[in-house]
């Protein structure tokens, strides 16, 4: 059966069996190439995707999938799914009031280009590394994109599909200097496959691990911090949890009891932009079609809301900010569409330590508490002069952290992790350095 | 699912279209999971995943593809247009085009559940974690108890241009208690998850009422410790999920993902001395019952027990088709994925450090200052210069050969290859503990474990 067929069919289904029903349908198209030696070592193609079904049976909400789209697995999924409705207690569920919300293609021509010079661009990223003698080895240089389809239909009369997609370049690798290794990562994100430039990225992936080389333990002590975007990327990544409602309403946030109270630097502004012009991962609408609009969570310093979906802004009373996110196979969750971080005035690095990329954040930090002890990598910059540093843990609380910003940069990078992430360089005073 | 005629049709095509291996991945799973927040169900959810994952290699070269769609067309549509992704024109081998006959292996069943999943319904499953919502009710600093179910019945189906046919299925069941305390503005966390390749008997095996009481033990524990003190010391680490240390630190970089590559510190060192003489170090894809365990991997080989490393020594890598092609190694039934949408890579099953002779307690006996990190959190390692840091999320303070204060929010960072020769003393309490684990080809469930290792220096990161 097609998506659409599938789709129909459970709508039907569910009528005469009067049960609420909300269907999302994705289906994800990729194409991967990795070079490594001059050749492509791995060459990945798909088409893949699945029905994610919630139902509503007297106010119980109930969730299955499937990938198989035969009659059998329709069958399968809606009992599946109205069986685990009815174990629910809470039946103040629904679903949202839904609209028209109409067909979108986000991608248009971006990941159109001929599959060889898609090939030729994990080649020339590996051959720009490769032109740096430090370079010792390559795990890998590629080119992946991905595009998604996402259909949404549901009884209480959401319709609407939209196309999205990013493409991406990405190279792995260790240098060496004498005795001292480094193993670096660099990831570029575009919207277009054209916006994607090899030498640019291996010319960044170059300065960002070849300044590490030779790095010495960074003795503890509690220091100013530059926190370089990937950085400050890694812990919005984990850290954003605290603005979802959901977490809120479980007890599981510390800005809970806190909208509009003071929790961050004046310079702060935290945003939630779905139609960002350089957002990686924009969309007219959520996955409960309620349209997407731009939510600001911090406006300098002061905490202004949290991320909702219809349940979680039904429950606190607050108003629903479309963040209703999920995919064929997950619950309705809370999710950011592009997190950004509003530049500032500008960082002059003077005395501290830069702190590049951290590692373990998942491992290290705790969202529930906003406490973190996570590995970082940097340079301790004295009179201007910086020298790498490395074996060192940055420790402390989120919240803290936000509170102790004192200048924020006027450029910005993106990254996706889970979600698009746009942020600047910050500086944060007064950060507790655990090393030799 | 995979239909004889049709993997043999697909698997010819590629090897006339130049390919010098095909290989074709078959995979339905059922899966359900239920969410409980203090005692009452928020979220209940069921899936069915089915998909195919087409693999060719040309030399090193691999190229492969996945879809949902099994019809014969897709498939053999896939193989074309893989084939020409390749870049270069493909010899037609005239071998290739010759019949199929495949040699068909059947699993024992030694991991087969004993009560198997559909023998109790779901609300058997839910009363059992209400039994662990209630167990961790302990004291009234417990604000908050979060429970999880999780199972899977994965079925695979394996054929390759050799004539291997492999149909294998693996159940996994694993529960989660998530304890949180509060005492005024502190809030602490405690876990506790059992997994193993069973069904329903996972309640029997690890008793719900224990696992509640044990999260909510160490969440009590957290709300009363200082912050971790910093710089380098003397570390004993816990058994059980004490072994992600070296799984991060040491496993990954003998697995020949980054072996082959070189791109791990330990290529090229087999039987040199790589650790200290008191470890022993073993990934074992055949325990009964195991969270890693499957009877065959995810290439259709047998799993086996690897040691890696014995006595010091570096005895053997984890090997992949792809890397033994590559090194020359021996396979050693190390290929797993996620599920189809990820092509196989060499990675851990069960790994843990073989236990010594003496008493945990004789170990804590030899510190005069030092860290005991008895429940670790997890990790991140960079196999190109063994950087590794880990958080301890239950962790004390030894003084004077003596177990004193708890501390949290420790974090161990080093290098793995420096850390594993800085063992000192490996206990008899040898156990391991269930762990999903995240590499190149996706999320796989693991063991890792150990009996108590006591490290002789480890830089500590805290607060204090």
């Amino acid at each position: 059966m097609t998506f659409e067929a599938a789709q129909t069919y459970l709508q039907e289904k569910a009528k005469s069996l009067g049960v609420e029903i909300e269907i999302l349908a994705e289906r994800h198209k990729t194409l991967a190439f990795k070079a490594r030696q001059h050749q492509i070592e791995e060459a990945t193609i798909s088409l893949q995707g699945g029905l994610g079904v919630r139902v509503v049976v007297a106010g119980r909400v109930g969730y299955a999938y499937t990938e198989a789209l035969d009659e059998a697995a329709l069958e399968w999924v809606l009992d599946e799914a109205i069986e685990n409705a009815r174990l629910t207690r809470d039946d103040s569920g629904s679903l949202p009031q839904g609209r028209p919300l109409g067909s979108h293609d986000l991608v248009g021509e971006g990941l159109s280009a001929p599959v060889e010079e898609k090939r030729a661009l994990a080649l020339a990223l590996e051959d720009g590394i490769r032109k740096d003698p430090r370079v010792d080895r390559v795990g890998g240089a590629s080119y992946s994109e991905a595009e998604v389809e996402h259909r949404l239909v549901s009884s209480a009369g959401a319709r609407g599909d939209y196309r999205s997609g990013t493409a991406s370049l990405g190279v792995s690798a260790v240098m060496r200097d004498g005795e001292s290794l480094k193993q670096g990562i660099e990831v570029v994100f575009a919207q277009d496959a054209f916006a994607l430039d090899p030498a640019s990225t291996s010319q960044s992936f170059l300065e960002k691990t070849g300044r590490l080389l030779g790095a010495k333990p960074l003795p503890t002590g509690t220091y100013r911090a530059y926190l370089e975007p990937r950085a400050l990327a890694q812990l919005l990544s984990f850290f954003w949890s605290m603005w979802s409602a959901k977490a809120v309403l479980e007890g599981k946030s510390p800005l809970k009891n806190k909208l509009g109270q003071r929790i961050a630097s004046p310079l702060l502004t935290l945003l939630d932009d779905p139609a960002h012009p350089q957002g990686l991962d924009n969309a007219p609408f959520d996955d409960e079609g309620v349209p997407a609009k731009k939510t600001t969570l911090i406006e300098a310093g002061v905490l202004r809301s949290f991320l909702h979906n219809s349940e979680t802004a039904r429950k606190l009373g607050h108003e629903n900010t479309a963040n209703g996110r999920r995919s064929y196979k997950s619950v309705v969750g809370v999710m950011p569409f592009n997190l950004v971080v509003a530049p500032g005035q500008g960082v002059a690095i003077e005395e501290g330590v830069v702190v590049t990329e951290l590692m373990g954040v998942h491992a290290g930090a705790n969202p529930i508490t906003g406490d973190f002890a996570v590995q970082g990598l940097g340079l301790l910059v004295k009179d201007g002069e910086p020298t790498p540093v490395e074996n060192f843990v940055l420790a402390g609380n989120f919240l803290d952290l936000l509170q102790n910003i004192s200048a924020i940069g006027d450029g910005f990078w993106w990254t996706k992790m889970g979600f698009g992430i746009g942020v600047p360089l910050v500086a944060v005073e007064e950060v507790h350095f655990a090393g030799a | 699912m995979l239909k004889e005629d049709v993997a043999a049709k697909v698997l010819q095509h590629a090897r006339t279209l130049g390919a010098d291996f095909a290989e074709i991945y078959v995979e339905r799973v059922r899966k359900r999971n239920l969410r409980l927040l203090n005692g009452e169900l928020k979220e209940a959810s069921s899936g069915l995943d089915l998909g195919a994952g087409v693999r060719l290699f040309f030399g090193t070269q691999v190229v492969y593809a996945y879809t949902n769609d099994l019809e014969a067309t897709t498939l053999l549509e896939v193989t074309e247009t893989l084939a020409r992704l390749k870049g270069e024109k493909g010899q037609v081998d005239a071998e290739g085009a010759g019949g199929l006959d495949f040699r068909k292996m059947r699993p024992q069943g030694v991991h087969r559940p004993q009560r198997p999943l559909e023998t109790q319904d779901k609300r058997q499953r839910i009363d059992r974690l209400l039994e662990a919502d209630a167990a961790a009710r302990i004291d009234t600093a417990i604000r908050s108890v979060e429970t999880r179910w999780a199972e899977s019945t994965q079925e695979v189906w394996i054929a390759n241009s050799e004539g291997l046919w492999v149909n294998d299925e693996r159940v996994r069941s694993r529960y989660f208690v998530l304890a949180i305390a509060q005492d005024g503005n502190e809030v602490q966390s405690g876990v506790s998850a059992p997994g193993k390749s069973v069904g329903l008997e996972l309640f029997d095996l690890y008793p719900p009422s224990k696992a509640g009481r044990e999260a909510a033990e160490q969440a009590l524990t957290l709300l009363k410790a200082q912050p971790a003190p910093s710089g380098p010391m003397p570390v004993v680490i816990g058994n059980r999920f004490g072994g992600v240390i070296f799984h991060e630190a040491l496993g990954h970089l003998l697995e020949t993902t980054s072996v082959a590559r070189k791109t791990s510190v330990l290529a090229d060192k087999l039987g040199e001395v790589i650790a200290s003489p008191v470890v022993t170090y073993i990934d074992d894809g055949t325990l009964p019952h195991g969270w890693g365990s499957s009877e065959y991997d995810d290439e259709g080989h047998p799993t086996e027990r690897t040691v890696l490393i014995e006595r010091g020594v570096l005895k053997s890598y984890m090997v992949d088709r792809w890397g033994e092609r590559v090194t020359g190694y021996r396979r050693t039934g190390s290929a797993r994925r996620q599920d189809y949408t990820f092509a196989p890579t060499s990675r851990m099953r069960n790994t843990f450090i073989a236990p010594g002779d003496e008493p945990p307690e004789a170990l804590i006996r030899q510190v005069d200052y030092g860290l005991y990190a008895k429940a670790m959190g997890g990790g991140q390692v960079k196999p190109g210069s063994g950087e590794y840091n880990f958080s301890v999320r239950e962790g004390y303070l030894i003084k004077n050969g003596r177990i004193e204060a708890p501390v949290r929010n420790a974090m161990l960072v080093g290098k793995g290859p420096e850390t594993i020769r800085r063992v000192v003393a490996v206990a008899n309490d040898w156990e391991n503990a269930p762990g999903m684990c995240g590499s190149l080809s996706g999320m796989v469930p693991v063991e890792v474990g150990q009996p108590h290792v006591l490290v002789e220096e480890i830089v500590v990161g805290g607060q204090g």
